[in-house]
């Protein structure tokens, strides 16, 4: 408890009032996008009836039973995104890292599915438990980084491309295996292609839930405490080290919260683009880059962002959905065009 | 006190980097280290950072070895500053500066630190500079700001005694005249607090101005060590350098061209 209160007092000096100020607007802006999006939907549900506890039992069982998963579903999955984006930039130290972008994503959905067609047809005896779903993404996840660690020799500085070229393969690979899985695969658990290339966040239910809620709260809590080490390592690698940090066990923090986060929520989700490429940068144009306020703050927007993309995906054309990676693709495209030629010029 | 090699041999591959080199950094005195390119110099300061393993011979910090000394004890007790590389975001000057702030977990220095950062960026000079974006300075600017980071890092409140060592590789690189005379003006006042300095120096009139003692490192080993006058020796220099090198005593002055 004491070391907690310690970490929390030596990293207060490394964030400024003013930040932490938005931070706290980005909370209330989390609690207000949240209640917009419980009461929001095909079955629209009155404000006041809620607390005046006037609600009928359809009501009722839309709202606790299918409205509120999905919406703390979409804010998990989107502080998870925001937060391993935010992460990955600072570990590599380049501002086009992403998780969807350098194949982590594939690589879950890959684990993902091979995890459901495997467990159909080989493992009927074994319990498809709930946890054995997302540890098969956080294993898909896992060994896409780890092959990312080893091609660019330990995260060593490649260039801002270099990593991109290695995701464009990563991602074209893991879209062959889904893609055959999806296709040999008789099975109705194993949804369609369209799940794992673009993502939804239809039909989530607690036991499936809470597993996962377990894993993205631990792999953010375990990002957050090394917030300032990925300051130091913005300096360079031998210069972090200097300044006493054990840059071989921030690499392996970051490389297993992300691969959980983002494995948790892929098995869940399925692929949502360029949510992990924008928050941060989001976040870095509202009020700074130091990671001790980035991390926090990109999880809080992603999450945002998130509950408020699959809001209009659920509500703009009912009663039928759009896939949420989508809006999130359709948001997130120009803005990593902008963000190519930005870092051209400069 | 002091940082210590104890005849250390470096070899990367079958090549010999450096060869049973032995020097020993005291507290109050700056020590500089000479040579031509590729003499070791850089590999010699990394060693002593605690970067780079020897192959044999042992590093010692205030006589423990340096194997004994964890990471964290060793950033409070020495900090380094040499080639640096580029920063991907857009850290302020001063969020760079109070990146050499070590968090030992003890709250007298969390009350002090930000009379540490203004101590410091005061005596350096950059306080013009603080609030500007990092990667908008000019390379010697950005140069200044990085000295100011490893001087913060060794800041100490006025009533410890705590060691403190300075390994710096060529930190006058890029700076113009007045802020190369200012750096090594502030670098040998640290020395009279009882700071522990080792500089990695090519201007031969700089290190034979700024130095207590000289180390005149060739293809891996010592050549000489000792006082400035002892070293910056014309004879020994021309060898060394494969030019004709003068030397002036009295005050010391080294012509080559």
């Amino acid at each position: 408890m004491n070391k907690v209160l310690n970490l929390i007092n030596l990293n207060k000096l490394h964030i400024s009032s003013k930040q932490l100020f938005k931070l706290n607007v980005f909370v209330i802006l989390c609690a207000i996008c949240f209640l917009l999006a419980c009461v929001n939907g095909s079955i629209a549900i009155n404000f006041t009836d809620i607390f005046s506890g006037e609600i009928s039992d359809l009501t009722k069982i839309v709202l606790l039973e299918i409205r509120l998963p999905r919406v703390i579903l979409a804010a998990l999955v989107g502080a998870s995104l925001g937060i391993s984006g935010a992460a990955l930039q600072g570990l590599f130290r380049n501002p086009l890292a992403d998780p969807g972008l350098i194949g982590v994503s594939a690589g879950a959905a890959l684990g993902a599915t091979l995890v459901i067609v495997l467990g159909s047809n080989f493992l009927s005896g074994f319990m498809l438990g709930s946890f054995l779903l997302p540890l098969g993404a956080i294993s898909g996840a896992m060994l896409v980084i780890m092959m990312l660690y080893m091609l660019t020799k330990g995260f060593g500085y490649q260039g801002v491309t270099y990593m991109l070229l290695v995701g464009i393969a990563v991602n074209a690979i893991a879209g062959v295996g889904i893609g055959i899985l999806t296709f040999i695969s008789t099975d109705s658990e194993l949804r369609g292609l369209t799940f794992w290339t673009m993502g939804s966040f239809g039909g989530v239910t607690w036991p499936l839930l809470i597993p996962a809620i377990t894993i993205i709260l631990i792999s953010v809590a375990s990002m957050i405490t090394v917030s300032r080490n990925l300051d130091l390592i913005q300096l360079g690698e031998p210069e972090a080290y200097r300044l006493g940090v054990d840059v071989k066990k921030l690499k392996y923090k970051i490389i297993i919260s992300c691969a959980a986060a983002v494995g948790a929520s892929v098995s869940l989700s399925g692929m949502i683009g360029f949510v992990g490429l924008v928050v941060p940068h989001l976040v870095r144009l509202f009020g700074g880059v130091n990671h001790n306020y980035l991390l926090p703050g990109s999880a809080f927007i992603g999450a945002a962002l998130m509950i408020t993309a699959d809001m209009v995906a659920r509500t703009m054309i009912q009663p039928a959905e759009l896939p949420v990676g989508l809006i999130t693709s359709a948001i997130g495209s120009p803005f990593f065009l902008w963000l190519i030629f930005r870092i051209k010029r400069s | 006190m002091s940082i210590k090699a104890d005849s250390i041999n470096i070899d990367l591959g079958d090549r010999s980097i450096l060869n049973d080199v032995s020097i020993k950094i005291h507290q109050g005195e700056i020590l500089s280290v000479i040579g031509p390119n590729g003499a070791g110099k850089s590999t010699l300061l990394k060693s002593l950072a605690g970067d780079i393993k020897p192959t044999s011979g042992a590093i010692h910090y205030d006589n423990k070895d340096i194997s004994d000394v964890n990471i964290q004890e060793r950033a409070f007790t020495r900090s380094v500053m040499s080639q640096l590389q580029a920063i991907a975001f857009d850290f302020s000057v001063k969020e760079i500066i109070e990146m050499g702030w070590i968090d030992r977990g003890e709250s007298a220095y969390a009350t002090e630190f930000e009379n540490a950062v203004m101590d410091v960026v005061t005596k350096c000079g950059v306080k013009d500079l603080i609030s500007r974006n990092f990667n908008t300075l000019s390379g010697g600017e950005q140069r200044r700001i990085h000295f100011a980071r490893t001087l913060l890092q060794l800041w100490r409140p006025s009533d410890s005694s705590d060691p403190k060592y300075l390994l710096l590789d060529e930190p006058t690189a890029n700076l113009d005249l007045t802020y190369e005379v200012k750096l090594l003006n502030i670098v040998k006042e640290a020395a009279n607090d009882e700071t522990g300095v080792m500089l990695v120096l090519h201007d031969l009139n700089l290190a034979a101005k700024f130095s207590d003692k000289i180390v005149l490192l060739d293809k891996g080993s010592v050549v000489k060590i000792g006082t400035p006058s002892e070293v910056l020796n014309s004879k020994i220099l021309s060898k060394v350098y494969d030019i004709e090198i003068k030397v002036q005593e009295d005050p010391l002055f080294i012509t080559y061209y």
